[in-house]
């Protein structure tokens, strides 16, 4: 039959623990490891943020994705202007509009950029989530 | 004596651990000065030396560190960190393979035991009288806070093994602990 008054006597005396002399120390040295650990952590997820965004931009670039694009604006542009034919007024507002942001290789190549960097972000930040 | 953490000093365990959640090391940090002592001192009293019982205490609070995110507050801080710390020891002791759950050889004195109270020095030393199975078994129950089930698990041994090993260890503690009908501990020395 277990003796409870002696399990919690022991229970007691294996709670009851000393400070260390040098607790200090130790605590400095695990912040240390911490620290050098998430140095490491922040290096290999900036490099992989990097390659992602470097492999994505080469991607948009091998597949013509910004030709594509290009030739989806004309077809929009078209089928806009198609269905504008039919309200005078709205047309002549777009037209203004259209005047002041036409979309030329200066835009798309801001745009990839943009979306070379919002890759990498994106994979910066699934790393630091994980 | 360990100096707190400047402002961290009188913030409680579970807003250290909520801002280590946040990432704030310099949070984390103070629950290691707080409780890297007792976490070290389990260690030891399960049979490590005091080098490995260090470097097993800082791999357990790393970890901890890692997992913060899953400790839910329904117990103390402390008493998780000893759970993980105690994981890994086992862990390391059965890979090592150098001592069997059966073995019943008793330990030579482990080195550098720390000096505290008397009921302290009364334990580590009765602590040394065990087996390393018993002592094993015993400091995982008692110190770490396992089930009987819960430390059969971890040691990968028959639940009677364990049961029976923690009631060798028991009793021989019990007979190096309060001999000849002496009261235990606290209470010989007039504590409540």
């Amino acid at each position: 039959m277990p003796d409870r008054s002696f399990e919690a006597q022991l229970e007691r005396r294996f709670a009851d623990t000393p400070t260390f002399p040098d607790a200090d120390l130790f605590a400095s040295r695990v912040a240390v490891v911490l620290d050098r650990g998430w140095g490491v952590r922040r290096l290999l997820i900036g490099g992989l943020g990097l390659a992602g965004g470097l492999i994505g931009g080469i991607q948009i670039l091998r597949l013509d994705v910004l030709e594509h694009i290009g030739g989806l604006q004309t077809s929009a542009q078209s089928l806009i202007s198609t269905g504008l034919s039919h309200f005078p007024k709205v047309r002549a507002m777009a037209d203004v509009i259209q005047s002041g942001a036409s979309m030329d290789a200066e835009v798309l190549w801001m745009s990839g950029g943009l979306a070379i960097l919002a890759i990498g972000l994106l994979v910066t930040r699934t790393f630091r989530d994980i | 004596m360990a100096q707190p953490l400047a402002g961290l000093g009188s913030t409680h365990d579970l807003d250290l651990v909520g801002q280590s959640v946040r990432g704030d090391r310099q949070a984390f940090g103070e629950l290691v000065r707080r409780h890297g002592s007792a976490v070290r001192a389990l260690l030891r009293r399960m049979g490590a030396d005091p080098a490995l019982a260090d470097d097993l205490a800082q791999d357990a609070f790393l970890a901890a560190f890692e997992q913060i995110g899953d400790f839910r507050g329904d117990g103390p801080f402390q008493s998780w960190v000893k759970r993980i710390a105690a994981r890994l020891y086992v862990k390391r002791w059965r890979r090592e393979s150098r001592i069997s759950l059966g073995e019943d050889a008793t330990e030579t004195a482990v080195e550098g035991s720390f000096v505290g109270s008397d009921d302290r020095l009364d334990l580590d030393d009765a602590l040394k009288s065990l087996s390393p199975g018993e002592r094993v078994c015993v400091s995982l129950c008692y110190g770490a806070g396992f089930s009987h089930a819960e430390a059969a698990a971890a040691l990968n041994a028959p639940l009677g093994t364990v049961k029976s090993h923690v009631k060798r260890g028991l009793d021989k503690l019990k007979a190096r602990l309060a001999p000849a009908g002496r009261p235990l501990g606290r209470e010989a020395n007039g504590h409540a």
